[in-house]
Formats: C-alpha cells, structure tokens, sequence
C-alpha cells in the first residue's frame, strides 16, 4: 500500500508540474504539439527514474558535504545518456526537442527528488518515486500540449481533428499561449483539489 | 551593426523568458519585489555572462581538441555550479542583505534553464567568441528587464481581487502570458 | 582535514570518471547511427526529388574551390551537383543557412539550379521553428512558389507570399533562398 501511495503522490498531490510548479521551462516550450509532450515527458520518465536508482543505491557512499555536485553528475551523465540514445534512434523526435534535451539536467525535479528523496529512500522506493514524479509530469505536458495542439494547429498527433475550416487560434501555439494555458489548467487543478478537500 | 542587432535581438526580439522560456523558475519565484529582482536579475547577468567565457573556453579548447563533446553536458553544468558557489560566497561577504533576500534562489541560479541553456546555443548558433559574449549579456539583461517589469506588475496583481483557484501561481502565468503578447509585438524587429 | 578532503574528492572523482566511463562507451557504440542520421536527413530520396527532380544522388565538388566559397560567404555550407540515374548532370545545388534568423534559430536549406540558372527546387534540411507555425516553410505548398525564379538576381520581399503569422520565419527561408542564389551567381554561372 505505501508503495502504490508514493506512486501516486507524484502523479496527483505533489505532481511536479500542476502542484509543485517546478520545471516549467521545457512544459511551456516544448508543448507545441503531443507527439513531443509525450517524447519529452518519457525522456524526462527515463532520466529521473535512472538517477534516483543510482543516487538511491550510492546514498551511504557519497558523503554529505558534495552531495550536490555527486548529484549533478549522475543527473548530467543521465541526461547525456538519454541524449546519444534519442541522437541515434529518434532522430526525428532528438531534432524536434533539440537544445531542451541537454536541458533535462537542470529540470528542478529531478536534482529536487534526489535531494528530497531517492538521497534518503531505498532503491525500489526510490524507483517508485522517480517513476510516479515522471508519470505525473507526462500526463501535465499530455494534458497541456494536447490542448495547445488541438486550438493551435487542429490536429492530434498530426491527424487533423478539426474541420479544415477551423481557422487555428495561432495564441496557442505561441509563447503567450503557453503561458496562459498553463496558468488556467493550474487554476482548474487547484479548484478541484480545493473542491475535493471540502 | 552586427553585434548591436544581435544585442537587440537577444534582449528583446527572442527576450529569454517571454519568448524562449527559459529561467521561468526563478522568474516566477523571485519576482514579489522589485528590488529582489533586481538584485537576482543582475547575479544572473553576472553568472551567464561568465558561465558563457568559461565554457566556450572550456568546450573549444579541450573538448573539441580531445573529441569529447559528449561531455558537454556534464562539464558544463558542472562549471556553472562551481561558478554559482563562488557568487555565493562573494555576495555572502559583500552584500550580505541581498545575499539573505534572494535565499534559496541564489543556489538555484545553478539549475536556471537560462544558464545552460545559453552556454550550449552559444555551440550551437557557432557565434565567435565576441558574438557570444553580446548573446549572453543581451540574453541576460532581457532575463533582468522581464523579471523586474513583472516584479512591478505583480505587485498591483496581489491586491487583486481573485477567485482563490487562480491565486498564485496561475495568476502569475497568465500575467506573464498577457506580458509575453506586449513582447511578441517586437517580432520582426530588425537593424 | 586533509584526510576528508581528499576524501570528498575522491569520491567525487570516481563519480565522474564511472559516468565519463560510461559515456565514452555508449558514444562509440552510437557514433556511426548518429552519423548515419545526420546524412540521411540530407541524403533523403524524397529530398533529393524535392530539389531537382530526376536525381538519385548529389555529388561532392572540389575541395578547394568550396572551401573559398566558405571563406568568402558565412552561411554557405556546400556546393553539390545532381546527377540522374543515367550520370547525366542535372543541375547544381546549393547547401546554406538562412542570413535572418527565423524566430527560433537559422533555417538551412537545398536549393536547387538548373543548367540555365532557374530554381528547380528547395528542400529545408533543418530548422527550430514553432511546430505547425513557422514549420509550415517546410510544405510543399509554400516551397512551390520559388520554382522557376530566375537565379540572376534576388527575389524580392514583395515577389513572394509569406505565411500568415509566420512572416519570421517566412523571411528567414526567403533569406536562405537568396543567399544561394548571390553563392550562385557569383561562382557558379
């Protein structure tokens, strides 16, 4: 039961995006359509749940003192990792995402989890934590780049949804939109999280 | 002018946060003052500026040389960090009542989306090494106007009266969102 | 003290040296898949008939005489010429990045010429622009408007239909067009 309770911890009450607010840069630039929500938020999936495994695992050996920097370097080499893999087999996706590959490695989630958790937990907590934060973050880039997609292109997926008619609300798809989308999908989140406490 | 086009261009045309998103945490989290902005804006002008110097440096001379660009990551981020502390210790010396204000934001200056980012577009865009030094001071003094413009307009936003669901962080966005259409307006702007 | 420093470091140090370890092995073993990619994404059949028609492969020119080409214009990238599937020589074609910047970044291009200086085609070989905005430069319908423009001078902004909302990125790929079209006028014709 407690794992199932971290898992969705960090799909639902705490998730990164919607609640804890962290790591928005990539949310808001790479949201432009669902194809690259869904390649980010699984990148993202793959580098938090690698580095709280190895941080996990290491967690009696590195000393207290350069934790941050051992952090990091996990992080990075993660990051790295993840980028030849993408560079190599989705090539399409890797040039779609581009210079917000790299930037994994200061998503504030992750060097936020290894601090506030995989550094204190077992492994396959550790695991469970890193996977339920990850899942959390795919679904908010899921549920944002969906809507900026459909209003700003009228396509999913690239399949067109809308009439041909539909003259597309470019705001959607540009920087403002990003932000006002984002900004109204964590009002709606806090009113029904509000809701649910009364 | 070359370089005072590119100035411009990277402090307002493509202005870091309204149009690249990047540094959005720190933008939204050090912003209720404007004289903390102003402050955090300035250290990361500092800190971009420098971090650019060192890692093109770094990623020319060595990382080229010896074929290790897939280093890039690492040893970037890894610089940046050792940079933050010594601003950090120095500040804590030198300004000590900025040091307390800007907190836990000083050390997050580490995993600003700005820093890195403009570190590796520097590769990226191939800029020679003057080039990238007017990128990053244009790029980080865009990064200070936005934060201390929102700074202000937050402020008046705060006394707002708003259904409690958009309170804080929602409001906040869709402010900068309704700022980010003012910036969109200079697209196009050419010297 | 010593002692604990040295100890911080050590652990630090082998931190880093098992993850540089690890990439170092991971970068070879992906390297050549990697290099595969990037010239595939120029060597794509489709692009190839995207910007001269006919042709199946793009062949290298002089080493030198491109490398003054480079010293002498920043953005041009590389000179090829097509040939059919007989060998017959098609036409040239011009590899470059745009001279404006499009909103998020340089667009490079193919362009492709005709013996007789007329575009045959353009292919965008990459770019970082808004998805279903700017990327919109990459349709065909857009493409097809600059067929047939006669190399022998610049195509003016008001000869050519920008995309609507994307005039950024519209003017950065018209930018590209020219500047293969100055590369050729000046070494090619």
């Amino acid at each position: 039961m407690n794992k199932l309770k971290i898992f969705k911890n960090g799909v639902t009450t705490e998730n990164p995006i919607l609640v804890q607010q962290v790591g928005m840069c990539a949310t808001l630039a790479i949201t432009t359509s669902l194809m690259n929500g869904i390649g980010m938020g699984v990148a993202v999936i793959a580098v938090l749940t690698g580095s709280n495994i190895v941080i996990s695992a290491l967690r009696k050996f590195i000393p207290d003192e350069v934790r941050i920097p051992a952090f990091i370097i996990v992080i990075a080499a993660f990051t790295t990792i993840i980028d030849l893999l993408m560079h190599a087999y989705t090539f399409e996706l890797y040039k779609a995402l581009g210079v917000f590959i790299p930037l994994i490695v200061v998503n504030c989630i992750i060097l936020a989890r290894a601090e506030a958790f995989a550094s204190k937990n077992s492994v396959v907590d550790s695991i469970i934590d890193g996977l339920g934060m990850g899942v959390g973050y795919l679904v908010a880039m899921i549920l944002l780049s969906s809507v900026r997609e459909i209003l700003g292109n009228g396509t999913i997926l690239g399949l067109r949804i809308l009439p041909e008619a539909y003259e597309p609300m470019m705001m959607a798809i540009q920087p403002p939109g990003a932000f006002i989308l984002l900004g109204l999908l964590i009002g709606i989140v806090n009113y029904l999280s509000r809701r649910k406490k009364a | 002018m070359e370089l005072v086009s590119l100035f411009i261009t990277s402090f307002i045309v493509n202005n870091i946060i309204f149009m690249q998103f990047l540094g959005t945490c720190p933008f939204l989290g050090v912003s209720k003052k404007i004289d903390t902005a102003a402050g955090m804006g300035i250290a990361v002008i500092f800190v971009i500026t420098l971090a650019s110097v060192i890692t093109y440096i770094i990623h020319y001379a060595i990382l080229v040389t010896l074929e290790l660009e897939y280093l890039q990551t690492i040893v970037f981020i890894l610089i940046i960090a050792a940079l933050v502390q010594f601003v950090e210790m120095f500040l804590k010396k030198s300004a000590p009542g900025l040091y307390k204000a800007l907190g836990i934001f000083l050390p997050l200056i580490t995993t600003n989306c700005a820093v890195l980012g403009v570190a590796i577009n520097n590769i990226i865009y191939e800029y020679t090494f003057v080039e990238s030094l007017v990128y990053s001071v244009g790029i980080s003094s865009g990064f200070l106007l936005a934060i201390v413009l929102f700074a202000g307009v937050r402020d008046k936003v705060d006394y707002a009266d708003l259904p409690e669901s958009l309170k804080g962080s929602a409001v906040s966005l869709i402010t900068a969102g309704l700022m980010s259409v003012a910036f969109l307006g200079f697209s196009g702007l050419q010297l | 003290m010593k002692n604990n420093f040295v100890r911080l470091a050590g652990v630090l140090l082998i931190i880093g040296a098992v993850s540089a370890g690890v990439l170092a092995w991971l970068n070879d073993t992906t390297k050549d898949l990697i290099a595969q990619n990037e010239a595939k994404a120029s060597m794509d059949p489709a692009v190839l008939e995207a910007v001269m028609p006919g042709s199946v492969l793009f062949k290298e020119e002089d080493a030198e005489f491109v490398e003054t080409m480079k010293a002498d214009n920043k953005q041009f990238i590389n000179l090829l010429t097509a040939v059919d599937a007989s060998g017959n020589v098609l036409g040239k074609v011009v590899r470059t990045l745009s001279t404006v910047k499009g909103f998020n970044g340089d667009i490079e291009l193919y362009v492709g010429f005709s013996p007789d200086g007329k575009i045959t085609g353009t292919s965008v070989l990459s770019h970082s622009e808004t998805e279903g905005l700017g990327s919109r430069v990459t349709t065909p319908q857009f493409r097809e408007q600059f067929v047939g423009k006669d190399a022998s001078s610049e195509i003016s902004e008001s000869d050519f239909d920008a995309i609507s909302g994307a005039t950024y990125s519209s003017k950065s790929f018209l930018s590209a067009i020219n500047n293969a079209i100055t590369v050729y006028a000046e070494y090619v014709k």
